[in-house]
């Protein structure tokens, strides 16, 4: 799949995605040793994004399944199209199929309708496809112990068909935003990795990717103030997606620096509770404004950026 | 430390020196593969498991990277190691303790000393809160408590018997009372389907299986329904001298019901939360009160509910709050600490649990108002508040859940 750990960093790049060499090693060892990647961390550090640029770097196609407590094998793995083989069965009537042949051929594959996990394990397309089972804390237990059997061995009984195996096994990205633990034998089965906040050079380097036309000097102050605003105690603290729908939003608005009144103005992009948008007084505020305005490192003396 | 061994020099950290590796694949790989066995047993000594399947997968994924690559390296045995975020940081000291030979240096030592440090002053500042907290208590006694024991007139059955004294008839109503209670809380209807007799929803997949003998004609009907599931249930009581009494009854007769009940968590709160659980199976229920007196250091002290609420938060919020959480709070609402703290605790609980159940002894009185300052707080945030001060209205609210939720 890929031949590097630089490969998949390039390749992710070129796809708008900016990872470390930490994550790349995971994602490349999980490529070679054939095992799931297990991805968790808060909402919003692009734990989904890392399945969909996968899917486009190895050019082949992403099958979701999300993932929510009740979601059973039939809209997981498998159902058959009940009302087709009914029809099935009247149109032979009328054709005047003789009694004994009618309905032998009802439980084809033809009348099977191909959820997530029978797709992933008959693809479409040559190459193996990306399985993403997003947010599996959602699920529950026995979702749960199905998949660890679904993961070992990549096959699938259909008691009318028989048993179906995945020629290439798919390459399995789980992702977890930690509602709830999950068990541990599913964890050991993959390969686990934390996405954690960046650091304020890496978001840098994602805010130019993603929003290009931005102001160097911009993207420099929103990265610091939400550096800052990350190290509050806030109920949901705001992650890379909100600094990318900030940093559009500033951008769309013609703004070329921060102050109060632009941020207080678009608040709402950043802190989603209004407990928490209550809780950045004006002092706060102006407190890490004024570090952000006072912040003058850019990518290039980022070894400072960290630091507050 | 037990492994102070260290597989390489300064320059190159992982592998054995030059010198004595002997020629040949296998032999030379075998070396390395006894390290990471090692790491693995250290791993296992300071109490992150790692088992034989982990240790094959690293070892495999060193055909793979380059092992001289030190960042390469670590994220390699993080990736196939560790399947906890909160492993994740004893994991970087002991990686680097062993792969290369680092001594704990100051610089490591100090987020843990900062730790320790912080929890010094939070016990300072506890004591110290305690401190402010006793005169207070003293001078508020005086006024709020006076009405308070109005609240609680003498034909209260709860706050008189205990126990011990209780006719075995009316122990054995008491047990009947709580067991439904809970059974009442603890079931809920799961999102999955199981076949059932009768129902609204017909069960295709089983009915055309059915049929299938016949041709098209379907001569019964299956249907199906939502099966029962279990609720987590979490009983809060509240310790402190006003409350003890309550507690102390609710907590005795949820020991005598003993195994009966699963799926629930009893904690004990007043300056501080400890949680019962691990008490509640014993036989003995006089042992088991006795133990928890001794646990529950400040059993019978004054009362923190905001802080406690934040205990539970903050420490528990993985094990026992989850949607399907049923969160029952005993307590008169007596608060003596910040009522703010308290307000955002109480939101946070209100967003992690399914519902909050409040019972209130004081309700039980015709009089009653909730005026204090901490029901005050907590009232917004209540899906139910109840009254439970003797047996017959524990038989009410038995009754009032069972006609809103079934």
């Amino acid at each position: 799949m890929f031949d590097s750990i630089e490969e998949i960093e390039q390749k992710f790049a070129a796809h708008g995605y900016i990872t470390d060499r930490h994550l790349a090693t995971t994602v490349y060892l999980a490529a070679s040793l054939g095992k799931p990647l297990y991805l968790e961390g808060e909402p919003g550090v692009g734990k989904t994004e890392v399945a969909k640029v996968l899917a486009k770097s190895l050019d082949t196609e992403l099958i979701r399944l999300q993932c929510y407590e009740g979601l059973d094998t039939n809209l997981a793995l498998y159902e058959w199209n009940y009302l087709r083989q009914m029809l099935e069965i009247r149109l032979q009537e009328a054709r005047g199929v003789e009694k004994e042949s009618i309905g032998t051929n009802i439980f084809d594959q033809e009348f099977l309708l191909k959820r997530p996990l029978l797709q992933a394990i008959q693809p479409h397309g040559p190459q193996p496809p990306v399985l993403l089972i997003d947010e599996i804390d959602r699920s529950d237990d026995e979702f749960e112990a199905f998949l660890l059997e679904a993961l070992s061995d990549f096959q699938i009984t259909i008691p009318e068909v028989g048993t179906i195996k995945a020629e290439q096994p798919p390459f399995v990205v789980l992702t977890s935003n930690r509602t709830r633990e999950m068990h541990d034998a599913l964890k050991r089965r993959c390969l686990y990795h934390w996405i954690d906040y960046p650091t304020l050079e890496k978001e840098l380097n994602i805010i130019l990717t993603k929003v290009p036309k931005i102001q160097e000097t911009l993207s420099t102050q929103v990265c610091k103030f939400m550096e800052l605003l990350r190290q509050e105690d806030f109920y949901k603290r705001p992650g890379i997606a909100e600094t990318i729908d900030w940093a559009n939003a500033l951008l769309s608005l013609g703004i070329d620096e921060l102050d109060q009144e632009v941020i207080e103005t678009t608040l709402s992009c950043i802190l989603k509770y209004k407990q928490d948008q209550e809780k950045l007084t004006d002092d706060n505020l102006q407190k890490a404004l004024a570090i952000t305005k006072n912040f003058k490192g850019g990518p290039v003396v980022s070894a400072q950026g960290s630091i507050n | 430390m037990q492994y102070t061994y260290s597989p390489g020099g300064d320059n190159e950290p992982f592998l054995p020196p030059r010198g004595e590796m002997p020629a040949g694949l296998q032999q030379q790989s075998l070396p390395f593969i006894t390290h990471i066995i090692r790491f693995g047993r250290k791993l296992h000594y300071a109490g992150i498991d790692v088992n034989p399947a982990n240790l094959i997968d690293l070892s495999r994924s060193l055909l793979y990277i380059d092992i001289a690559n030190h960042k390469d390296f670590y994220a390699a045995a993080l990736a196939t190691l560790i399947i906890n975020r909160e492993d994740m940081e004893l994991f970087t000291r002991l990686f680097r303790e062993y792969w290369e030979n680092r001594e704990i240096t100051a610089e490591d030592e100090q987020p843990g000393a900062k730790a320790k440090e912080k929890s010094r002053d939070d016990a300072t500042q506890a004591r110290e809160i305690r401190k402010q907290l006793q005169p207070a208590e003293d001078d508020a006694g005086e006024e709020e408590t006076e009405p308070e024991q109005a609240g609680y007139s003498s034909h209260e059955l709860l706050a008189k018997k205990d126990i011990d004294r209780m006719s075995e008839l009316e122990l054995e109503e008491a047990r009947k009372i709580i067991a439904e209670l809970i059974a009442i809380l603890a079931n809920r209807k799961s999102r999955r389907f199981s076949p059932a007799k009768s129902g609204a929803q017909l069960d295709f997949r089983k009915i055309f299986r059915r049929s299938m003998p016949y041709g098209e004609y379907c001569l019964r009907l299956a249907y199906k329904t939502h099966r029962l599931k279990k609720n987590k249930l979490i009983l809060f009581c509240d310790v402190s001298g006003s409350m003890e009494r309550y507690s102390q009854f609710l907590i005795q007769l949820i020991c005598a019901m003993g195994a009966k009940i699963s799926n629930i968590e009893v904690a004990v709160f007043s300056t501080h939360m400890t949680s019962i659980t691990p008490y509640l199976n014993r036989n003995d229920v006089g042992d088991v009160v006795a133990q928890m007196s001794e646990q529950v250091h400040d059993w019978a002290g004054g009362t923190n509910i905001g802080g406690c609420l934040r205990e539970l938060n903050e420490r528990e919020a993985h094990q026992m709050l989850s949607s399907h959480t049923i969160a029952v709070i005993l307590s008169d609402g007596w608060d003596q600490g910040d009522a703010d703290l308290m307000r955002n605790e109480m939101e946070q609980l209100r967003r992690r649990v399914n519902k909050i159940i409040w019972l209130n002894p004081l309700l039980g009185n015709e009089n009653y108002q909730p005026l204090c300052k901490g029901m005050q707080t907590a009232l917004p945030f209540l899906d139910y508040f109840l009254p439970v001060h003797n047996l017959e209205s524990l038989a009410e609210v038995t009754k009032l859940l069972r006609a809103l939720w079934h």
